[in-house]
């Protein structure tokens, strides 16, 4: 027995022996222009079809090889150019409605189509005529109508995102029949100039015309978030009977999705990507140059690695395997790296704003007790009151955040002094709060906490585990005011079980209002009662009403004035109240490479800082 | 072995999956009025004609729009035709196809990591019942104690983070290459050896103590037989008595919870594969949870009551062929 359980520990000895020859991991011999990210997801997706956005890393490496018409610049509110090197609102007869200076003329733009007659407005592109495909193809006018008369059609494309984006180019495909209704992109070929929208026999390739609706907002989704595909791929292997988004590929479309063809900066490296990484090179046919005619990015290569567990990834960085995680970590995980030797960590704005959600409608079959208080703007006004977003930040976030006023909006263009109103000192708060209180519900049980028809005052707080902490913190501000609060898990799917239906007393979620989004956003957490954004139910006349007038209006002044006064509103209503607005922070590594920027809302790993970095020399 | 036993058992088995994949086909309809609503759950901003016309994309593309009898039919027809549906993930890729892909991977570490469990925690078990009371029982009952408080995937991240990470002495994760790379070379072998014996040796360790615990309290309870007392009686050498009496009798627990365990072999190292990115069918079924993927996760839930079945029909199998006296529901003749 003894010698045979030697021989075997002997064995089981030497295998280990034989395998523990550790590795060198690949960043650190190599010397190449290529840049290590790490990814943090279950998987990696198989195939790359470029509207098909479920899976994590999907829609970053979509929008690499693929290519919009014009990118939205949140910051400036300013259109850039990609595919489309000009643009334009057209007036009625058919003249740009652009100022001297070359931008949007919105006044003349709401002058000219303002509660007028006219079904829609016109607007004129103008492709860069030295964009290509991948495969060496010229982009043309073809590919853009291809591209957006397959979103607009729902039995070709049967792509819910697509139908969205496209709600508002009046490019209409009947659904029972699946014919085209009415037509809304012209090119030379498909009846521009018959239809007044002139195009010049040079123009052909590079010009084309879209009609929308005469909504502000109805350009950006449309410009800025369809990618736009190969036609020459594509047309000759979608039908009917093989839509986009099918769950039965053909083997021509499984190969197209596997094999993207792109008109972005980055190219697919086919041999190379699996399903633990995704490798990208940059495409040095690319057409959009930076200064000088230097290329956009000056590294060569993207490798995009998997990691399943945040702490490994996290690890991996620090020792060096990769060069930057696309990921946002933990505040507290910054104090691993203060140590660390050429690792950079970033801490960028939030454009989240987090708040507590009070359902204050709920629907009669999911009534309470306790939803039924809700009810009483007093009770949540000395809600709002209690809540001390500094002390939330420094206790749960460790310091990295700021705080939100009572309209949500945290700065900009957007941002509307009057909807600040909860910002006295927290003691005075508290008094006021407390008054309020001994106001509506003076009697309390030995506990300190408030009564109410002989119960205590109690709500729920449905939230992530991962939201656990801020709940505890609200359990402490509350209980100042004899209000107890209890965490209630969400389940997997809280919007179809949870919320939809109105089955909460109090939720947390994350709220951004941008100019690119409040045509949507407002009615989206404000108004609609349809599956929305507007968990707790909210119906307000005035807001509705104030709300539809702002969609409508097409002078981005005047509709930001309209924004500013619906903040007003919202934040008298007590009923989404900010907490805080989260910092992102994230780490890179700066021994191969430099430059590294930080930008709003974002990682280390962003467009802005691919753009900047720049190879550590002899590394 | 007893045909009409084995005949019984094979029919049990059959009619128990076709149970299971009754209950897997209502996975999706359960809570629901429409399965479309599972597959495509309502979004942010959608309007309700918008997410009516949806839903009505969703039900033909998932074959939701006949009558539920009628889907069924089409589910088992599927199945007997080894069609376990299309997942939900970009380019529609067949269930069956991503099962295919990462059973193997998963099947290397499990496999191995079994094999192991056993053949030490059985020599060990045997070698502490015999030494019943030394240092190495008592070192068992110790490590007992230490991996039942220290969950497998605790014990991974250790290693992850100091034999991966720290010491550099084996791979901290699984190198992204392994899987597109492996070609059977023999340095191609190496490399998937390299890669797993991490993993493995964060699995194998509670799975070591483990069958070592039972195999020494089988052996323990075995040995205080008469006819053990008897055996040693007649002078018959240690290792004629451990082999040929205590061992074989002492077996019948641990062929129960090997038989057990086959299930585990491929859904139980979710947490391990995912903390060495090992590509694996747990990474897999976690994808699935994650994103909602309801054909996949069917597929899977389906392939491992499969596999957990057909573990626990060769476990009864096995048993009638160590004990002669077994028989249906009869328990011991």
């Amino acid at each position: 027995m003894r010698p045979r359980l030697k021989l075997a520990a002997l064995l089981m000895a030497l295998a280990l022996l034989c395998t523990a020859c550790a590795t060198d991991y690949e960043r650190r011999g190599d010397t190449s222009s290529t840049l290590y990210i790490g990814e943090v997801a279950s998987a990696f997706p198989t195939s790359y079809m470029p509207w098909f956005s479920r899976d994590g890393v999907a829609p970053t490496i979509s929008s690499m090889v693929y290519s919009t018409l014009l990118s939205y610049d949140q910051n400036t509110d300013e259109y850039e150019a990609k595919l489309v090197k000009e643009w334009a609102y057209l007036d009625r007869e058919g003249k740009p409605l652009l100022t001297e200076d070359g931008k949007i003329d919105y006044d003349r733009l709401e002058a000219e189509y303002s509660g007028k007659d006219t079904a829609c407005i016109p607007i004129r592109f103008v492709l860069d005529e030295n964009a290509t495909w991948s495969d060496g193809e010229k982009v043309t006018v073809e590919d853009i109508y291809f591209t957006f008369d397959l979103a607009a059609n729902q039995k070709l494309s049967n792509h819910a995102g697509a139908l969205a984006w496209v709600n508002d180019l009046l490019h209409k495909y009947d659904t029972q029949t699946g014919k085209l209704r009415r037509q809304g992109i012209y090119t030379y070929d498909t009846g521009a100039n018959e239809k007044g929208y002139p195009i010049s026999e040079e123009e052909k390739d590079t010009v084309f015309y879209f009609e929308v609706n005469k909504v502000l907002g109805a350009i950006t989704p449309l410009v800025s978030t369809v990618l736009v595909l190969p036609e020459h791929i594509y047309a000759d292997i979608i039908s009917l009977d093989n839509p986009i988004n099918n769950t039965s590929p053909s083997e021509e479309l499984s190969y197209a999705y596997q094999h993207p063809v792109g008109c972005g900066p980055w190219i697919l490296d086919r041999e190379k990507t699996n399903g633990q990484e995704i490798v990208l090179h940059r495409r040095a046919d690319y057409y959009l140059q930076g200064e000088n005619g230097d290329p956009l990015y000056k590294v060569d290569t993207l490798k995009f690695i998997l990691y399943q567990e945040i702490n490994v990834a996290i690890y991996a960085l620090k020792k060096g395997h990769i060069d930057v995680l696309d990921a946002s970590i933990a505040a507290n995980y910054a104090k691993l790296f203060a140590q660390e030797k050429d690792v950079w960590v970033a801490s960028a704005s939030g454009l989240y704003t987090n708040c507590l959600v009070l359902n204050l409608n709920a629907p009669s079959d999911q009534s309470t007790p306790a939803r039924e208080q809700l009810k009483n703007p007093t009770l949540r006004k000395a809600i709002a009151l209690a809540i001390d977003q500094e002390a939330i930040i420094d206790f749960v976030l460790d310091g990295h955040g700021r705080t939100a006023p009572a309209g949500l909006v945290l700065e900009g263009d957007l941002y509307a002094p009057n909807a600040d109103i909860n910002n006295a000192p927290v003691e005075e708060r508290l008094k006021e709060a407390n008054a309020l209180m001994d106001s509506l519900y003076p009697e309390k049980d030995e506990a300190g906490y408030r009564m109410a028809d002989g119960k205590r005052l109690s709500y729920q707080i449905l939230a992530a585990p991962g939201e656990q902490d801020v709940v505890s913190f609200l359990q402490v501000l509350f209980q100042k005011i004899g209000i107890e609060v209890r965490y209630a898990a969400k389940g997997n799917s809280p919007e179809t079980t949870y919320l939809y239906g109105g089955n909460f007393d109090m939720t947390l979620q994350g709220v951004t209002l941008t100019p690119s989004n409040v045509d949507i956003m407002m009615n989206a957490h404000f108004s609609n009662l349809n599956r929305s954004s507007n968990y707790g139910r909210l119906v307000d006349e005035k807001i509705n009403q104030g709300i539809a007038v702002m969609r409508s209006t097409l002078n981005r002044n005047t509709k930001y004035d309209m924004v500013k006064r619906l903040e007003e509103l919202v934040a008298k209503q007590y009923y989404k109240l900010p907490l805080y607005c989260q910092d992102v922070t994230s780490v890179a590594r700066t021994d191969h490479f430099t430059g590294w920027v930080v930008d709003d809302g974002e990682n280390a790993f962003n467009m802005m800082s691919l753009s900047q970095l720049k190879k550590v020399e002899g590394r | 072995m007893n045909k009409g036993y084995v005949v019984k058992r094979i029919l049990y088995t059959i009619f128990i999956f076709l149970i299971v994949t009754t209950l897997n086909f209502f996975i999706p309809r359960i809570g629901v009025e429409d399965p479309a609503e599972r597959y495509y759950p309502p979004q942010g901003n959608m309007s309700d004609l918008e997410y009516n016309i949806i839903k009505q994309m969703t039900r033909k593309q998932y074959g939701f729009d006949v009558s539920t009898w009628e889907q069924y039919m089409r589910y088992l027809n599927n199945l007997v035709h080894g069609d376990l549906g299309t997942s939900l993930q970009a380019g529609s890729p067949k269930v069956v196809d991503l099962i295919a892909d990462r059973l193997p991977w998963t099947l290397v570490l499990s496999v191995t990591n079994m094999f192991i469990s056993v053949l030490f925690g059985m020599l060990y078990g045997t070698y502490a019942a015999w030494h019943r009371g030394k240092w190495a029982d008592r070192l068992l009952m110790n490590a007992s104690t230490i991996t039942t408080a220290l969950p497998a995937f605790f014990l991974a991240l250790l290693f992850s983070l100091y034999m991966g990470f720290e010491w550099e002495w084996f791979p901290a994760y699984t190198d992204p290459s392994l899987v597109s790379s492996f070609d059977w070379s023999a340095q191609a072998i190496r490399k998937v050896a390299q890669n797993a014996a991490l993993p493995i040796i964060a699995m194998s360790i509670g799975g070591i103590v483990s069958y070592a615990q039972s195999t020494r309290n089988s052996v323990i309870a075995v040995s205080n037989e008469d006819y053990v007392v008897t055996a040693r009686a007649k002078g018959l050498t240690t290792r004629t008595v451990m082999y040929k009496h205590v061992l074989r009798n002492a077996l019948l627990p641990i062929v129960t919870s090997l038989g057990m365990s086959v299930s585990g072999l491929i859904g139980g190292s979710v947490v391990i594969e995912q903390i060495f990115n090992w590509n694996g069918m747990g990474t897999l079924f976690l994808t699935a949870n994650n994103t909602n993927d309801y054909p996949l996760m069917m597929g899977i839930m389906l392939f491992l009551s499969g596999v957990a079945l057909l573990g626990n029909l060769i476990t009864d199998l096995c048993y009638s062929l160590l004990d002669p006296r077994v028989t249906v529901g009869g328990g011991r003749r």
